[in-house]
Parts: structure tokens; sequence; C-alpha cells
């Protein structure tokens, strides 16, 4: 059986496997690695305009008693989603026809971003007249569908300038 | 000639069963990868009429009455797909002085006919430090209503005397891995056979309780008694042979399976 | 032989942990090393390259081999968006021919994935490239469709992103796939079944539940009840074939102990695709302390509902939304249907935490209904005692001369063969029953509370109908529709366009997650248009149900039970349309 063609190099590969895998650990937000964690496919960004506001069914009691459906209203439709992270940085340059940014932030623990420059697009209802270039900035950022992320707030770190 | 006569009736039924026999492609289920597939067409998307093989030893044991042993097996094998497999009987005891008593080996043909029972046919061969006699075996293995296993063949000899054969058992669950198993088997013949010790009638009996502890389920070290009883005319010949014609024994052995 | 320790016992077993969290992503084939730098849990885009190769694994602190993709088990997560055009070369690095197919996912019959319908499988050293547009959304899963390789390993979470958006909001998005593990090989499990079919089932009656149940019930009921069921040489203990005394329960991977985690900040809704992408199990689900609800099932958004629970059969998948507002951990855990071991997560707030692990429900057992001898009793409690029964005779024998148990014509010529140990004589309609083994006050899910988002897209009522009886035969291990094996039967043929109603009768005892590909089931649960689309549907025993198909789209489709073991020795068919 293949169980056995592998077994020798099972050994080996107990050995080399954690230190492969310390350096090529999937980024989480916390450095544990003991415990395994999800791969967080991100948040469902903005939903479909004929979503159904009304609260959810609820299923059966088991004991064969229907249950008045109890609304929970949990499930409704809300503003966006909460799945943000925060950062500072220095703003390198603006592009308002695109609605983009392109900046020098801090690392983003919160997601595991180490010190990066790069562009990001703009929420719509953000106004950009405000944000010069060399101006450091806060923002919050917010992943979208298809993985991206946009900046859903920013304003001048520290007072301004 | 009484073996040519067996043997043609053995034919005889192989011709019958293989007719019959549905078509089995040779794969293999028991071990693992390749399915021997050819290209395209032939490759099939599920291989459900995949050959198996097991072997079973109901019966492993020694055997003691207080004054001598002896050791007995009992066991089974069959290889085939779901409807038709080639299927081994053997049984025997060892005697303490190294005579082997009771040496039936049986070689069958195993038809699966309905649900619960198969239909079997094929050559049994007395085997053993007595003389040798060849039988054609008909019968029925399977499990009846409540569980019991049970398998009932009749026997024709080239000479036309005739001999059956009942086995039944019953597995009691004490816990999940305890088992208490009530065992008989019990032989009959139409005709004596001196040479054989076997006389007309019923003949023998072994029948035994067996409690087994399954450490798994192919491997089960069991403690039991049996009484080897002897009726009518095997009684008369055992008497004059020496032999007791009714022994009660304690049992120490093995039930494994794999 | 493993001995199976009660729950609590499993967390203080020492677990490897290092090795754990490398277990899933332990071995890169050569090949790969310069196109992967680590091994990607996600994969997205339009163009994929996955190998198919054996990877050396640590489950439960055990080193084993299993079978991976990218050196990957699960293989890793695939990401499409609705509407993309996707390109998958798939590479065989086995020693034995291989397949993907991709479950749930419409495709062109071509590339399905089923060797022997759609191609002739993938030949060791072969690259195969599938190619195929997605014109769906939702979770789903892909596995291997060749021999056991969906046992040990072949086995991977979907994702395919809605073009127009999600129709509920959440924060976060974890897919939760459940699989079983066994350290023997699928071949030998197998032909332990064919020799002693009770094999794995340590949960049968002995001497001591007679006894407890004549204290309960009184020695007349209990031995009436027991000559009841020796009769049929059935046992009501059957409730999987393959259980915890060899299989290893995984959440994503990962045994109970590794602690498989989702984060989540408190308030947040999050996400969780739960796959059962097992071979022989099904799983009761349910985070204890958090409800529920349900969003989509098999992929396709349904009414939400709100569940304490829900039971998930083999290939099923169900999409759930949370929202856990303490700062507190949550167990995930998925218990087998037979109680004899679970998968086992965590929701938390931050990693290392943990919630106290539920101690796991009763045993179901099964039942008279479950029989097909009529629904006498519904939702009936483990143990309880057939009470009406009891004055029938249950002599198969004389079941004719009951009128209202009389077996049909085409189910008497059933009766008695090699492939058929039981004939359900009353089955019964109950989809509004979630199952047996449920504790009384929790919230279940059952099909009736599948109720589709929007209307079905053909609004044609069937044509014709084609009844399936669902058949096995316990003892000898044998499986199949209408008493045939696979190899005993020829298609079932469909005209292109054709509606009909698929009408399936389970004579046997055992669930049966009854799959077929390549076209929805739009499975008839009272809720008129908007019945669910399902790709898998789960037949209880005894249970009769249907469910409509509209075969638009050509070719040679397998139409199978997805327990594997099941679909191996006979329980399935080709779905032909021409």
């Amino acid at each position: 059986m293949i169980a056995r063609l592998y077994r020798p190099f099972v050994m080996s590969l107990v050995l080399v496997s954690p230190i492969a895998c310390a350096s090529s650990e999937p980024t989480s937000a916390e450095q544990n690695a003991a415990v395994p964690l999800g791969v967080d496919l991100g948040g469902s960004g903005p939903v479909l305009a004929s979503a159904q506001p009304q609260a959810p069914a609820e299923a059966m009691l088991v004991s064969a008693q229907a249950a008045a459906p109890q609304h929970s209203g949990e499930m409704q439709m809300a503003h966006a989603g909460q799945n943000d992270a925060h950062g500072t940085g220095t703003v390198n340059s603006v592009d308002p026809t695109q609605h983009k940014i392109n900046l020098s932030h801090q690392p983003i623990p919160e997601i595991g971003w180490p010190a990066m420059t790069m562009e990001f697009p703009v929420a719509p209802s953000i106004d950009l007249k405000g944000i010069k270039p060399g101006t450091r900035v806060n923002f919050t950022i917010e992943q979208g569908q298809g993985g991206m992320y946009e900046i859903k707030a920013i304003a001048p770190a520290g007072g301004g300038r | 000639m009484s073996t040519a006569r067996v043997l043609t009736l053995i034919a005889a039924f192989a011709a019958f069963a293989t007719s019959s026999a549905a078509q089995t492609p040779v794969t293999d289920g028991e071990t693992a990868s390749m399915p021997r597939t050819k290209t395209g067409s032939d490759v099939q998307p599920v291989m459900d009429q995949a050959i198996f093989a097991h072997v079973l030893f109901n019966e492993f044991e020694g055997r003691w009455n207080g004054s001598n042993s002896e050791f007995r097996w009992d066991g089974q094998g069959w290889v085939g797909t779901d409807y038709d497999r080639l299927w081994i009987k053997s049984e025997g005891t060892l005697q303490g002085n190294g005579t082997l008593e009771d040496g039936q080996q049986q070689f069958l043909y195993d038809r699966a006919i309905t649900t619960y029972f198969d239909l079997q046919g094929g050559l049994r061969s007395d085997i053993d430090s007595r003389p040798t006699r060849n039988w054609a075996a008909f019968g029925i293995q399977g499990l009846a209503p409540y569980f019991f296993d049970l398998e009932v063949t009749g026997f024709v000899s080239g000479e036309g005397h005739l001999a059956a054969k009942l086995e039944a058992s019953y597995d009691l669950l004490i816990t999940q891995r305890l088992i208490l198993q009530p065992q008989l088997e019990l032989n009959v013949y139409s005709k004596a056979d001196p040479a054989r010790l076997v006389g007309a009638g019923f003949s023998d009996i072994d029948t035994g309780l067996r409690l087994r502890y399954e450490f798994n389920r192919k491997f089960a070290p069991y403690l039991g008694v049996v009484y080897e009883g002897r009726f009518g005319q095997t009684a008369n010949f055992a008497r004059q042979a020496g032999e007791s014609t009714g022994d009660f024994r304690f049992v120490f052995g093995i039930r494994a399976w794999f | 032989m493993k001995a199976f320790a009660p729950p609590l016992a499993l967390t203080r077993r020492r677990f490897m942990q290092g090795a754990v969290a490398a277990g899933a992503l332990s071995f890169v084939p050569r090949s790969l090393r310069t196109a992967l730098a680590a091994p990607a849990p996600v994969l997205s885009g339009t163009e994929f390259q996955l190998e198919i190769g054996a990877v050396p694994v640590t489950i439960n602190g055990r080193q084993t081999t299993a079978t991976g993709v990218n050196g990957q088990v699960p293989a890793p997560i695939l990401r499409w968006r609705e509407g993309d055009t996707l390109t998958l070369a798939v590479t065989n690095r086995l020693s034995e021919p291989s397949s993907i197919h991709w479950h749930g996912v419409r495709t062109p019959s071509a590339m399905d994935g089923v060797p022997g319908l759609s191609f002739s499988g993938i030949a060791p050293g072969e690259t195969f490239v599938y190619h195929f547009p997605v014109h769906q959304s939702g979770t789903y899963w892909y596995h291997s469709h060749s021999m056991f390789q969906e046992q040990t390993g072949l086995y991977g979470a979907i994702v395919i992103e809605p073009k127009g958006g999600y129709a509920q909001a959440f924060d976060r998005d974890y897919v939760v796939l459940l699989s079983d593990w066994s350290f023997e090989p699928p071949e030998r499990i197998v032909s332990n079944l064919k020799f002693q079919s009770d094999y794995y089932n340590y949960g049968q009656r002995t001497l001591g539940t007679f006894l407890d149940d004549a204290q309960r019930k009184g020695l007349a009921d209990t031995v009436a009840d027991r000559l009841e069921w020796g009769k049929m040489r059935m046992s009501p203990t059957d409730i999987l074939d393959v259980s915890g005394a060899t299989y290893t329960y995984l959440i994503n991977g990962h045994g109970p102990g590794a602690n498989w985690t989702a984060l989540f900040r408190p308030g947040e809704r999050v996400r969780l695709r739960f796959i059962n992408g097992s071979s022989m199990s099904i799983f009761d689900v349910r985070i204890d302390g958090l409800p529920m609800t349900v969003v989509q099932a098999d992929g396709n958004d349904v009414a939400p509902v709100t569940v304490d629970e829900f039971r998930i059969s083999v290939a099923e998948t169900y999409d759930v939304l949370v929202r856990p507002t303490a700062d507190r951990a949550y167990t995930i855990s998925a218990q087998a249907e037979d109680r004899t071991g679970y998968a086992r997560g965590t929701l938390a707030p931050r990693p290392s935490m943990a919630a106290a692990i539920p101690p796991m429900d009763p045993r179901p057992m099964r039942t008279m209904a479950d029989m097909g001898m009529g629904s006498m009793q519904q939702g009936s409690m483990p143990g309880m005692s057939h009470g009406p029964m009891q004055g029938m005779a249950m002599d198969h024998g004389s079941m004719s001369a009951m009128s209202s148990m009389e077996a049909s014509p085409e189910a008497k010529k059933l009766q008695g063969s090699v492939g058929v140990d039981n004939l359900a004589m009353v089955p019964t309609e109950r989809l509004q029953s979630a199952g047996e083994g449920f504790p009384p006050g929790r919230r279940v899910l059952s099909y009736v509370d599948l109720r589709a988002l929007k209307p079905g897209s053909d609004p044609r009522p069937p044509s014709h109908e084609i009844t399936l009886h669902l058949t096995g035969n316990m003892e000898r291990f044998i499986w199949g529709f209408d008493g045939k094996k696979f190899s005993e039967a020829g298609p079932i043929e469909l005209k292109r366009g054709d509606r009909v109603r698929f009408v399936l009768i389970n004579d046997t005892m055992m669930e049966h997650p009854i799959h077929l590909h390549g076209l929805w089931s739009e499975l008839d649960n009272g809720h008129g248009e908007f019945r669910p689309y399902k790709h898998t549907i789960n037949v209880k025993p005894g249970e009769r149900l249907s469910y409509l198909v509209t075969a638009d789209e050509p070719g040679r489709w397998a139409f199978h039970c997805h327990l594997l073991y099941h679909m191996e020795t006979g329980m399935f068919r080709e779905v032909h349309v021409a």
C-alpha cells in the first residue's frame, strides 16, 4: 500500500513540515499557530437590492408542538458589514476621477498586513476634497465582494496640519 | 468406479451452476488500487461485482475431558462475488494419540438464491486416519429467522448411500464484546460404515456452549463446554473400539476470521 | 481496535498541536515546489492547477497517508465567481486512475468527472483539463469519483460568489467541511462489511439492554419486541454502517482535539458553510448556546429559518448565519447520527479559546415506521415501545392479508430476492419529521422548512413519473435500486426537455442521500413553486418522497446513493438524457 511506501518519508517530513509550515503560515489575525484557524473568506459586501427584510421563520420544536415562529429581527437588512480594519498612513496621491487613493500605511495587525504602499478604491460617499498628498490620515478599510479592500472612512490624523 | 460416479454427479452440477452464474469480471475488491480497466467504454463508474475472500475458524480449540485431550478445528473459507462463490469447509479432530477423526472436508460451489440463503453443491471428502470416503454434497446455508446460523447438507456416496448433516449456531450478546454461542452439529447416515465407526441412523452429535470475548471482530478467544455424543449403531461401534459414547469436554480456543 | 472514549476524555488527550496544524499542509509535491511557496488553502481566479497525489497527514496525533490535492487534505477551497468560465487542469500523481467531480455544479456532461459516464477517468500521470462556465452561486464541494479516494481524503469546498450579491449581509465567512477518516484501508472496510455487516456496530442489543427494557416496559413487551425484530432478521440498532469504531470525525481536516477555530468579533454576523464531505456519516450539527439561521441549502437560497440543530446527510450543504454577541467561545459540534463520535470546532473571539463540549445526545433506534410498517408514532423517542403495533402479526407472509399493508405488484416480485431484505409495506410521507434521535425542545430543521427564495424556473407540471425503490440486503451488504445493482440494470432514459417526477420509496431501514448529477432535483415539500432546488436528497427509512426534474442538460448522468460503500456495492444508476 501507499502507506508502506511513504513511511520512510513520513518520519523525515514530520521533522521538516513544522519548519516548512512555520514559514508559510497563512496570514491570520493573531499569531498563535498552535490552534488551526479557519480561513475567513470575508464579508458579504453590498447585498441584493431585492433581499427580503422579513424575520426568519423557525423550525418546529422536536416534541411536535408547533411553536409560533418567534420574531428575532436580527437578520433584517442592516447597514454594511463590520468586517473592517483600521490603519494609519500618509497619502501619496489622490485620483478624483477613479475615486482612488494611494497610501503608504503602517502595519495593520487586525488583518495581518505589514507596512505597505498601495492603492485603495474609496467608497463613493466619501468626499476626497480634503485629502491632499502628504497628509497623514487615519482610515478604515473594509473587504468587499471579491476580496478587494475599500476605504470607507478617512480623516486627517492628529488634528491635521 | 464409485469415485467416478461421484465425480460425474459433481461435473453435472457444476455445468448447471456455471450456466446460471452471473457474469463476473475479475476485479479484486479485497486488495487495494487498480481496477483492471481498459480504455474508454470498459471503464465502469462503480465496480459492484468485486470478488471478496474470507476464511473463518469457528472452532479452533483444545478439548479436555479430565483424562485426555484432543484438538478440533472447524472452519470455512470462500472466494467469489455476491452471487457465486467457491466454498471450502473443513473440520477434524486430532486425538492425543495422533489419529485424526471426523475429518470432513467439503469443496462446494455456492450460489446466493434468496435474501438469506445460499444453495451449495460439490464434493465432500472424509479424509482422516480412517478410510477415505467421497460424497456428492448438496445443501443450503444461511441465516434463519431469529438470527440462527444454519447449514443443512445432504450427501450421496458413489454406492448410493445417503447422509445428512445439520449445523446450527446462535450468537447471544451478553455485552458488545462478550458473546455466548450455543452450537450444534448432527450427522445422519443411511448405511453403516464400520471401517469409519459410523452406524446407520442418527450417528453423532457435537454440541457446545462457547463464551468468547471479541478483542476485535476478527480475533476472539473463548472458553466453553462441549458434548460429543454417539447414538445407536455408531455408539455400538464406539464401544467395541473402546471409545466413549458420550463425552463432556472443556474447550479453550480462538475464533478468528480474516 | 480503537476503544471509544467518552467525549470529555478526548479533550484531555495530548495532541501534537503543531503537527495537527501542519497535518493539513504537510507535503508539497516536488513538482509544485517551484510553483507554490506554500500550499494555499484558498485558490481563486479562473485558471486552476490541481495536482492529486498521496499526502502524508497527521490525524489525532497519528501519521498516515491520505489522498490530497496540491499537498492538502482537505483539498484547497476553490473560490469561483458566478458568470466566469473556468479552466481547471487536474494532474493525477497517484498510481491508480482518479477523477474529480464538481458536486452540485452544473457542467456539460463531459466535465462532470464520473469515470465511465463523463469520461474515462484521469490515468496516472495524465492531466485532464476541465473547462466550463459557471451559472450558479453558493456553497458546493468537489471530490474524487474513483474507487474509494473520496474516503482517503480527496474532497474540498467550492465557494461561488453570487453575481448580484448575497441575499443577507454578513461580516465573516468560513467553510466548515465535515468528513470521516479511517486508518483502515477502505477496501478492507467493505470487505469486513461483506463478511459481517454489523462489524462496526458496537451499539447492538445485548442481554444488558434486554434487562433494561424488561425493567422499563415489562418482560412480555420486551420479549415480543425482540421476537418481532428477530423474525425479520433485522436490528433496530443499525444506524450507520461504518461508525466511530473506526472513524475519526474531522472538521476541515482536523480531529476533535485540534480545536479548529473560526474567529469573530462579538456582534458580527458569521456565515458558516457546512458541507458534509464524508463517505458514510450523517451528522447532527449544532452550536451550543447559539441558534443558527439557515439561509442556503445545497447552494440555493432558502427563506431564512432559525434552528438549534440540523441533520446534514452525506454530500448535502447548509449555509447558516450566526450572530454571537457575547465575548466567549462557542462549540460547533457535529455528532455522528449513531452517537459514536463527533467532529468539533470552536467559534471564538480569540484563538486558543474553547467552550464546553456538550454531551452527545442519546443514540436513536429504528422504529417500525422505519421498516415501512406505517407511521404509527411520529418522532418516537429512542427505546420507545411500538405499542400500537404489538397486536398486529408482523409476519411478512401474513402481510398480504391486511389490505392496507398490501405490497404493490412490482414490489412483490422483489420479495425474497438476493438484493432485498425488506419492503416498506406502508411507506410514509414524513418530510416534516427531522428524524430520530433529537431530544424534545430543540428546533431541528426538516425538509418542509426549506422554501426557495424565488420560484422555480420551470413552471410545467411533470409529464410522467419514475418510481424507484431504494433497496438493500444488509446481511449480504448489497445495495441497489429496485432490487438490482448497477451492473444488473440499464440506464434510466429521459428526453431532453422532459419534466419528470422521481418518486423514491425507501424499502431499507437506513437513510440514503440520493444524488442526481447534472440536473436539479426540486423537492416536493408542500411549497408549490417555491420548492427547494437540491442536488442531494436524504430519504429516511420507510419514507416516500418525490421531486421534479427538468432534463435540460444532455448526457449520461450518475444517479446514486452518496454513501460511498452503498454506491460501490451497487446503489448506482445512469440517468441518460438524450
